[in-house]
């Protein structure tokens, strides 16, 4: 319930972001040409992953059985008890078998890099253009003989930064207006609901949800609008302070980049 | 892989070309020189600038942003209707009703009960009077005959007259339950089928307008470079008058032929809505005949079924219930040890036999209540099958769209992708990246591309 929670805040908060990024003029050409990208869903599909994945799904399903067998009978409270010990099995059961997989990733994406002379290296997802495209040399290296060789060298300091939006969405001014905004929404979309039921026809149905987006975009840029370009306004100044060039989520940023979370979260306190 | 191949290039060139060394020495280095990439610092990439897009602000100014922004109304009205948990019980009074009919049910139970009780009480009389006669037979003596039996038969039209008009109170009931059922049943049937041919309807609908986007796409596609070439012709201020006119009229002419496909297949794809909406109609009205005959054959049938039951019940109760005139007018279940054993033998018999009879009609009576009652919950079960198939439906639909959907999106962003690397490359860009959180010195793409992108619509 809270995962599902944080993650529907994370949802509310991540749209606002990107649908409120205003393009500001362009400060000028920077020189950057140690941008890679790496595509991890092909990695994903290497065999020891896939393995690994087939292996965690299989004992998730044993879990799940013990856990249906051992919860049917119990209290509420005890069920929720019993969640949290199959969750922290299943999450030690992923830590065992994913854990040393990454590891080996890691290291390998490292060593491409550092052979490549890149400074940060991104999901392959957020590049339209450009870049090194790093997947098939770290492919190459999980799947030949023996372990890679980590770098010798730490990557030269990166002008692309990253934050990570979950601790943004933690601070208490942001989580406190996310949160009215989501309580909010439920209410929308009951409401909206009840109005679907009575719609008769396509127009009345159209009509329900142009009026149900529209009381949350006016509500949005009510409330989460300037709370958004407030923290927008703090990470373009901490970038700029530290000379970067562009601020990603944490998400997209695979291997190197300079974490300005605690300085954007000092800014918003 | 990487380092596993240089080393085993240099063990071949160390063994095949050992004669030769100056030429290993020289090929050795070249070698090693490759494989200690991450030691030496390699030749700098050639130098330049980042970019970056807001790939939304572009989305939203695609040609096919409306239809991307369809199929999300459309998601979200299903994802509103049919996942919402205050909706996923479609008939709230469905439970309610159940479990009116499971009160009603019992309460006929109650008097079934009752009757059965009334009947044992006749069956005893019966049995009485036929033990009475026997001892009569074997020249035991008792009151008068006649008496007794005008008692009992006055006593068992009585009865017999209080179960008729309880028999028919419940067929009434049990009619008018029915009735409700059949109302209810059809009113889901009817829903059921109306959902069907207008998610049908739509599906057909959206897939038209797919196909057209998708040649309003492919049209465009294909006539940018000529467009481009010739709009780049008309910024030509060296341009004489005819050449412009002329450039101007292969680009009217190139929106004509455009326009002109695009409204053909329009055309087409109205004529095939408006038939499926035909046959769709036609399509529900046929089975939505089919099934209310189907019900009300199904409630006809009961109904008939209960009634002969409760015939059968009421007529067995008509016949005389003292077949003879001598009777004890005493209810006797014990044989007396004192009688004869032929007669004991007899009365004993007729107390076996008397059980028996009433067992098997008493069992025919609940035997009876219990098939109603698995009957209307068996349909009972029916209106709540309809509605799960309803919400499977639903379900699927949003899979189907959230696919299109999906597939909509990649490829417009594919198109977008197309134009970005243009600009990128024109512009001297090295690298664009989207989903940017702060754009703080990266040149931002986003205008030209909105350019381009709203070019398309042209």
């Amino acid at each position: 319930m809270n995962q599902l929670f944080t993650r529907g805040r994370a949802a509310a908060l991540a749209f606002a972001l990107g649908a409120a990024i205003v393009a500001t003029p362009a400060i000028g050409a920077n020189d950057v040409t140690d941008i890679g990208s790496l595509d991890q869903q092909a990695l994903a599909a290497l065999p020891q992953f896939q393995a690994a994945n087939k292996q965690l799904n299989a004992y998730g399903a044993g879990l799940q059985k013990q856990y249906v067998g051992r919860a049917q009978h119990a209290s509420q409270s005890d069920q929720q008890r019993l969640a949290g010990e199959f969750q922290g099995k299943m999450a030690e059961k992923q830590r065992q078998l994913f854990g040393p997989l990454f590891g080996r990733a890691q290291v390998a994406i490292a060593s491409v890099a550092s052979s490549k002379n890149l400074t940060v290296v991104v999901d392959k997802r957020i590049v339209v253009f450009g870049g090194q495209d790093i997947t098939n040399s770290v492919k190459d290296l999980l799947t030949g003989v023996g372990d890679p060789v980590p770098p010798v060298s730490t990557p030269p300091p990166s002008k692309v930064g990253y934050v990570d939006q979950s601790a943004i969405d933690q601070t208490p001014k942001v989580k406190s207006v996310t949160d009215d905004f989501l309580k909010f929404k439920q209410e929308q979309d009951k409401a909206a609901a009840d109005k679907l039921k009575g719609a008769k026809t396509a127009a009345d149905r159209d009509n329900v949800l142009k009026d149900y987006r529209k009381t949350l975009d006016d509500q949005q840029n009510k409330t989460l609008k300037p709370m958004v370009d407030s923290t927008r306004s703090a990470i373009g100044e901490v970038a700029k302070a530290k000379g970067l060039i562009l601020v990603v989520d944490k998400g997209n940023i695979v291997f190197g980049g300079v974490d300005i979370t605690k300085d954007v979260t000092d800014k918003l306190k | 892989m990487i380092h596993s191949a240089c080393g085993g290039t240099q063990r071949a060139l160390a063994a095949g070309l050992g004669a030769l060394a100056l030429t290993v020495s020289a090929l050795a280095f070249l070698v090693l020189s490759g494989c200690s990439h991450g030691a030496t610092k390699p030749a700098p990439a050639p130098k330049g600038a980042v970019g970056y897009v807001v790939m939304d602000d572009l989305v939203k100014k695609h040609p096919l942003y409306e239809q991307l922004a369809r199929y999300d109304r459309s998601i979200e009205a299903f994802d509103l209707t049919s996942t919402a948990p205050q909706v996923a019980a479609s008939d709230p009074h469905l439970a309610d009703r159940e479990r009116e009919l499971q009160k009603q049910l019992n309460e006929a139970a109650d008097r079934t009960r009752k009757l059965i009780d009334e009947k044992q009480k006749q069956y005893q009389a019966q049995e009485s009077a036929a033990i009475a006669a026997a001892m009569r037979g074997a020249g035991a003596g008792g009151p008068s005959a006649a008496q007794i039996a005008g008692s009992v038969n006055a006593t068992a039209q009585q009865q017999q007259r209080g179960v008729a008009v309880q028999a028919q109170r419940d067929l009434n009931a049990y009619r008018s339950t029915l009735q409700k059922q059949d109302g209810a049943q059809v009113a889901a049937a009817q829903k059921a089928l109306s959902d069907r041919a207008d998610r049908t309807y739509r599906a057909k609908a959206d897939e038209l307008q797919s196909k057209e986007s998708a040649l309003s796409l492919k049209m465009a596609s294909e006539d940018a470079p000529q467009r481009l070439a010739l709009r780049t012709k008309l910024t030509s201020l060296a341009l004489d008058d005819a050449a412009r006119e002329d450039a101007q009229k292969q680009l009217t002419a190139i929106d004509r032929k455009e326009a002109d496909a695009l409204a053909a297949l329009r055309n087409r794809d109205q004529q095939t809505l408006v038939a499926l909406q035909a046959q769709l109609k036609d399509q529900v009205q046929s089975e939505l005949t089919a099934q209310v005959a189907a019900i009300r054959k199904r409630s006809e049938g009961s109904l008939a079924q209960r009634q002969q039951t409760l015939s059968r019940q009421v007529s067995n109760l008509g016949g005389p219930v003292v077949k003879t005139n001598v009777v004890n007018g005493r209810v006797q279940q014990q044989v007396s040890s004192n009688l004869p054993p032929a007669l004991r033998g007899r009365i004993e018999q007729l107390h076996t036999d008397y059980q028996k009879r009433f067992a098997a009609d008493a069992k025919t009576t609940i035997a009876d209540f219990e098939k109603t009652r698995r009957d209307l919950g068996k349909r009972f079960a029916q209106l709540h099958g309809i509605d799960g198939a309803s919400q499977q439906g639903a379900q699927a639909q949003i899979m189907s769209l959230r696919k299109k959907r999906e597939d909509l999106y990649g490829e417009i962003i594919a198109q977008i992708d197309r134009e970005v690397r243009l600009i990128a490359q024109q512009r001297g860009i090295s690298v664009v990246l989207t989903n940017i959180i702060a754009p703080a010195g990266g040149v931002d793409l986003t205008p030209d591309a909105l350019k381009d992108i709203e070019s398309l619509h042209e």
